[in-house]
This record gives C-alpha cells, structure tokens and sequence, in this order.
C-alpha cells in the first residue's frame, strides 16, 4: 500500500500550533504524508480538506477548551459528507474526564500532553492497517505461576496427590524467587516461594496470601514483540526482557491490560526443553 | 567623579522616594547583607557590568532594586464572563497581588463578536469575552484606575481595547496621564508564534506606531507595548533565540516608529519586554542580564538614543507554561518556584508565576493562591531581594552572559542580513528556527535524553485527577445574548458614524486612528464591528 496519508488540523481560534507542527514533523518521519492546514479552521473546512485531500486520517489539535463544541462538529461535518469512515485522532490541553464524551462523539483516541510521537504514529498505522502490528500468537501456555508460603510444604499435593512429575527447584535471584516446576501436558505449574521480605511474591503473598500469582505464554521474539508493545501504548511492567528460570527470557505484562491477569511472556532457547 | 560615586548619588536619591524595606539588611546570624557586592579590580567591571541603575544595565535597572521595592506580582487571570473576571480580580487584589493582567478570550483577541460564527465554542474559553465598552466596565468595577495598573494581553486589536480603557477610566473620573498599564500590543510575535494577529504587517505596523504617538501625548505612564519573547520561547525555541527574536522585532518597532516621525526619546521610555522563564536555572539568570545589556547597546549606540530612560529594558517575566507537566501536577509547584526564583535573580519587573494545573486546564482558585504565594515566599522568606544581582561575579554566570549575548548579537545580524524583522517573519525565517529547535527537544525527551520528571522518569502508575476549573458551557449563549441587546439599546445613528468616520480615516496612512476608535468604542460599538471596517480596509493576513 502507498504511504498513509494524514490531515492535522487546527479548529477553532488557538494559534498554539507548537504540538501540531511536531507532531506533522514526527509523522512525515514515520513515512506518512502529512497536510497541514494551518490556524483557524471551520470545522467544515477541515472536513472538507480531508475529503479533498483523500486522507486516511485526521488529527485535530486543540489548546483552548473549545474542543467539546469543535472536535464533534468535525464528525458531523465529515458525516454529512459521506465521510464518516475517516477516523479521527486528537490531542492538545483535553481534561481527562472529557475524554470519554469526545470518544462517545466519534473520535478514535485523544492523546493528551505527554503523549508520545512513536506511541501516536503506531496508533495511526494500526488503524490504518491493523496487521501492521505484526506478531504470532503464543505458542502454549507456558506455566500457570502459584504462590507458595513454602514449596517443602506444599510439594507432596502436586507430586503425591496429583501425581505429577517435579522437573526441578532453582532459585531466579533477578525476581527473588525459588522456583520449582511441574510437568503437566505440554504446561507445567510453577511454585513460587519468596527467598526474601522484599520479593515480589512476599508482597503478593501479604496482600492477597496464597494462590494463582501469573500465568505464562510461550513465544518468539520477545524483545521485537516488547518493541511493538511499547510503541502501541501496552503497559508493560518490564520493558526489556530479564534472564528467568531454565535460562528463559521473561517479561511482564501490566495485569490491567489483562483485565486483572498478571502474564508473564517467555521464550526459551532453541533447543532447551520445553 | 568615578562610576561608584554616581550610583551612590542615585542611591540617595531613589531612597527618599522609595525608601528601602528595611533600615539594615542581615542574615539569620546577623551578619550584614550590603546592598551591594563589587570586584572593582576587573578591569571590564564598568564596561560589562555597571552599576544598578547604570549603563549598561547587567545589573538591574533601579540603583536599589528589590531593597527598596519588590518586583510586581502581577498574575495572568480572565475567564468566562466580565463579571466572573471582576470577581477573581477582587479576590486577588484582596490576596495582596499588586497588579492586574487581563486574559482575553479569542474572539476579542482577533476581533470577533460572541455572536460571530467563528467565535463558536472559544466565547470566555482561555479568557474573558468583551464585545463592547459595557464589558470593559464590568471587568473593572470597583476597581480604581488611578491606583491599580492593568496588564492587557491584546495584540491585533490593542488600540481597541486601551480605548475601551481610557473610556472607563474617563468615566470613573481618574485623568487619562494617571492611567497606568500595558498593552501587549507586539503583533511580530504574533506572526511568529501565537497566531492572533488579524491585519497584515504593514497597516498592523501602523496602528502600534499610532499608540506610540496617542500614549505619548495622553497616557504617558502607559506601556504602549511589551514586546514579547515569552510565546516564541513556548513555541520552542531556545533562550538566545527568544531573546534574539525580542529583541530583532523591537527593532523593527523602533525603526517604524522613526519613520512615522516619532523621536526616539518620546517613545522608547514606553517600551517594555515580556520573557519567559525555563529550568535552566543558571542560564535564565544569564539570559535577563544579557538581554539588558544588548537593548542598552542598540538603543546607545546603534539608535543614538540621548534619554537614559530610552537604554533600560524594563521586563515583565513570566514562568513557562510548556515545562508544565499533565502528569503529577503538583511537581509544577516546584518548577515554578525554581522558574520564578531564575527571574528574581535576573532582574524582572513584574512576575507572573504559573499554577500547577495549567497543563491541564485554567487554574482553579487554589491552585492561582499557591502560585502567587510561591512569589511572596521568595520575596519575604527567602532573602534573595535583599541584595542586588548576587550573581554578579560568579565565573560561570558571567561566561554565560557574555555567550548569550554573543549568540544573540549573531542572530540579530542575519535577521538584519535578511532585511528586518518583518522581513525575516515574512520569509518564515524565525518560524523554521523555532520549529527545528521544538522538534529536536521533543525526540530528546522521547528518547530520554531529557528527563522531565514524572514524564518520561519517576512515572506514578496511577495519575490522579485534580479538580479542575470549568467555564460554565452557559456563558457563550448568556454573551451572545448580552451583546446583541447591547447593539440594540444604543444610538445606532451615531455608532454608524463613528464607523463611518474611521473607515474614512483608515484609507490615509498618516492619519492616527486611535481618536477615532475611541469615538466609536464611546458609542459601544463593538471590537467585531471596529476590526471589520479595518479589515476591509487593510485585508487580513493569512499565515506564511
């Protein structure tokens, strides 16, 4: 497909053009095409513009409160127009509690002051084309991680009981944990015993005592996937992956892009059994 | 009688009219603060430095500064309705402030009634709306003219707002040369940074220069214009450009005025400057210092100026909105203080701090009380004002003056080599500087070259949301509704021929207009009806 073509656009009467002329500038070096329209924009001129112009995009830029009335005027006028298909991003000086009214109104996201040019330009492209985020589902479940007070106490349920076969117990000094591994199908448990006050198992185990802690999913590529997840505003809790049990690379992702469920990304060696 | 003498001569007699604050000046271990610290053994002391109050200037402009009186708190405030306005300004001249600046909403700034179509959704946003001189006094009711001196931040259309001034303060009785003030009045800036201009450069050139000669005959305490670095600096551009940039396009209003035939002595005392003030702290130190010595230069030397009030830069400053952060708002409190402290310690006439939330929002009452309560800390607690330019002296700020000033002079003579300020605007010259520098600074905070902190480091996983000022969405209907009965109540006849008269008078380039748009703002037309005859006659400027 040809380059990704995008109209920034300053509606109403704010001369601050400071963030727009950035972010034109930051777009143009992510390949896009941008137009700029200049100060002082009707709400219908830019929706017209944008229909001229044949844009995949428009990003509006407002820093003088007037973006309750103007931003949705801009849907409407592009509605009217046969063009309410051309999403529309935004950003300036927009509280946060007006966000969910401006979204309700039609506009795709607002990014607000602090936001990132690689996040935006990301945004755009996923929009645009959203296999541009290009990566392969997790191969498996790799381990469900529990918390344990002790794995000496709790071992005999799992192997006994259960009658699973124990791979292993390792200390991972990076997360202040002992670890010890069960096999079950192509997954295992893992238990996780704190090996001291500051480990963030302990913290777990104080607030929430014992139980299901993580679960994690086998992949390829983690650092490119970390890149990808970054630049799409993922929170993550490690940006970088570290060294985990059985020499694997992990890294974790913010439980509340998981609605609650802390996952643990991990690759391991080609060749290391798993 | 050697350069000491004179100062201590100026000393004595600044004192009888304002005496210092305190008989004698000491630290907590009551050892002496002097008024002032010198290295006379330098052999360039005079020649870079001078005295207070003494060319060229480095020092300060007052032989006492801050020992005798404080720098104008003056805060920035307006929003929604006149009324609502009034009532903030009360509330902070009750709070000890000691100046008034007015915001305007954008309308008024370019020239828009409430009721036009393009003022939809901006009527009372950044500022207050007026439309016409009922506005102006609700906006100033009870407040004494002759006592309070106002700040007016309006550009393209100055000349209607001071009108709209003086006829209130004709009406509260107070002499027209008792008014004291400024108007921002610097349309350059606009061009190159803030975006309200309305008119074209040149007629916009005449409408100031026609200030210059109305203020100087009637209002001789006005300020006719600040001429402003502060947006260029928000628009991105570093400390030696903003200052650079200042001072170019006041040059480009110097030289206008001496072409209209003003004397140079008549209108440069009026001159005044308007700075921001960033993190950096030791460079914004040196920057006020240097930019005093360069216009004190140009104004001697280059202008031939005779009036010594002609060789002073005399500066309001304000902190810099755009290192506010939306993330943790309360850090702001600590880099405004910081801000604030740099422009103390540089000089500053007046000073507007910044509240915490103004990356988010206007300020909330609160949040307006902690920020001018950051400038009472430093000037009651914390003995900064207790001895002038402290910073004299010290090796690294005074490398640093003299290379802002060096940095400065060679921009200054490529926009010359360009032909003028006008000229290098017209070509977008100062645009694309400015936005180079606005692009690299945000690449480096995005790769963390930059900390800003809270930002890109020391991040909070869950922000909270403060409570936040609201402009009532009522209010745009309320004005539309209050303006159009206006247009109604007052002799029609008579704002037809006042329009009429300046309609007129605007086709002749050396006719001053300001009498005319007092005549009609008399009458309660309004600013939409005054800028629309001028744009017929001028056109309207649509950007590089």
């Amino acid at each position: 497909m040809g380059k990704i073509r995008v109209l920034i656009a300053k509606p109403g009467l704010d001369g601050h053009d400071r963030g727009a002329l950035v972010i034109a500038q930051a777009l143009r070096d992510h390949g896009m095409e941008v137009i700029y329209t200049g100060l002082r924009q009707s709400p219908i001129q830019i929706a017209q513009a944008a229909i001229q112009e044949d844009v995949d995009v428009i990003g509006l830029s407002s820093l003088s409160g007037a973006h309750r009335t103007l931003f949705p005027k801009v849907i409407e006028a592009l509605k009217e127009r046969n063009a309410g298909d051309i999403p529309v991003v935004a950003g300036g000086v927009i509280p946060s509690e007006d966000i969910p009214y401006l979204i309700e109104k039609g506009i795709n996201k607002i990014f607000t002051s602090g936001s990132s040019t690689d996040v935006l330009a990301n945004y755009i492209k996923q929009l645009i084309s959203p296999e541009a985020i290009n990566v392969a589902p997790p191969k498996k479940i790799a381990h469900i991680g529990i918390a344990v007070q002790s794995i000496d106490q709790a071992i005999s349920f799992y192997t006994d009981m259960l009658g699973l076969k124990l791979e292993g117990v390792e200390a991972v000094e990076s997360e202040g944990v002992k670890v010890a591994f069960l096999k079950i199908g192509e997954s295992r448990f893992e238990l996780l015993e704190p090996l001291h006050e500051s480990s963030t198992i302990q913290k777990f185990l104080n607030k929430k005592g014992e139980g299901i802690h993580h679960i994690a999913l086998e992949v390829d590529n983690i650092e490119d996937r970390l890149t990808q997840y970054k630049q799409a505003g993922v929170k993550l809790i490690n940006e970088e992956a570290n060294t985990g049990a059985q020499s694997s690379q992990i890294a974790f992702i913010h439980p509340k892009v998981a609605n609650g469920v802390l996952l643990e990304l991990c690759q391991h060696d080609e060749g290391s059994e798993s | 009688m050697t350069e000491r003498n004179k100062w201590e001569q100026s000393v004595e007699k600044t004192v009888k009219r304002f005496p210092e604050r305190k008989d004698t000046f000491t630290t907590s271990s009551d050892i002496e603060v002097k008024r002032l610290y010198v290295d006379e053994n330098t052999d360039q002391y005079e020649e870079k430095l001078g005295y207070p109050g003494a060319y060229p200037y480095t020092r300060g402009i007052q032989p006492t500064m801050y020992r005798s009186r404080f720098w104008t708190m003056r805060q920035y405030a307006g929003f929604g309705s006149a009324q609502e306005t009034n009532k903030r300004f009360r509330y902070l001249l009750e709070q000890g402030q000691t100046g008034l600046s007015v915001a305007f909403d954008l309308p008024t700034q370019i020239g828009y009634d409430s009721d036009d179509i393009m003022a939809e959704g901006e009527v009372g946003k950044v500022g207050v709306a007026i439309d016409t001189l009922y506005d102006m006094e609700q906006l100033l009711d009870r407040i004494p003219l002759d006592k309070v001196s106002t700040s007016m931040t309006i550009n393209a259309p100055a000349s209607v707002l001071l009108c709209m001034y003086i006829a209130v303060g004709e009406k509260q009785g107070v002499p027209l040369e008792q008014l004291t003030g400024t108007i921002q009045n610097d349309i350059l800036k606009e061009y190159i940074a803030r975006g309200t201009y309305i008119f074209p450069p040149k007629p916009s050139m005449r409408l100031i220069t026609n200030i210059f000669e109305y203020c100087q005959q009637n209002t001789p305490k006005f300020n006719t214009i600040s001429i402003s670095g502060y947006h260029i600096r928000e628009a991105g551009s570093t400390a030696v450009q903003e200052v650079a940039f200042t001072i170019a396009n006041g040059m480009a209003y110097v030289d206008a005025a001496l072409k209209a035939g003003l004397d140079i002595d008549a209108f440069a005392p009026r001159l005044a400057f308007f700075f921001n003030a960033h993190n950096h702290f030791f460079e914004e130190v040196a920057k006020f210092r240097a930019a005093r010595r360069i216009w004190a230069k140009i104004m001697k030397e280059h202008y031939k100026a005779k009036d010594a009030k002609s060789w002073k830069m005399r500066f309001h400053t304000q902190t810099g909105g755009s290192t506010l952060t939306a993330q943790q708002p309360d850090n702001n409190i600590v880099r405004v203080t910081l801000q604030a402290l740099a422009a103390v310690m540089g000089g500053t006439q007046s000073l507007h701090t910044n509240s915490r939330d103004e990356a988010l929002s206007l300020p909330t009452e609160d949040s307006a009380r902690i920020a001018l309560r950051t400038q009472q800390i430093i000037a009651h607690e914390s003995g900064v004002a207790d001895t002038i330019d402290p910073f004299a002296g010290s090796y690294y700020v005074e490398e640093l003056t003299d290379k802002i000033e060096e940095a400065v002079n060679k921009y200054i003579e490529r926009v010359n080599e360009l032909g003028g300020a006008v000229k290098a605007i017209e070509e977008g010259f100062m645009q694309r500087e400015i936005h180079h520098n606005a692009y690299e600074t945000q690449k480096s905070i995005e790769k963390e070259e930059e900390i800003i902190v809270g930002l890109n480091k020391f991040k909070l996983d869950e922000e909270v949301n403060p409570d936040l000022l609201k402009v009532d969405e009522a209010l745009e209907q309320a004005q539309k509704e209050s303006v159009e009965s206006i247009r109604k109540s007052r002799d029609q006849e008579k704002v037809h021929e006042t329009l009429t008269v300046l309609k007129e008078q605007a086709k002749m380039d050396d006719v001053n207009l300001i009498p005319y748009i007092l005549d009609a703002v008399k009458q309660y037309a309004t600013i939409g009806e005054i800028c629309n005859v001028l744009r017929e006659e001028f056109g309207e400027y649509t950007g590089v």
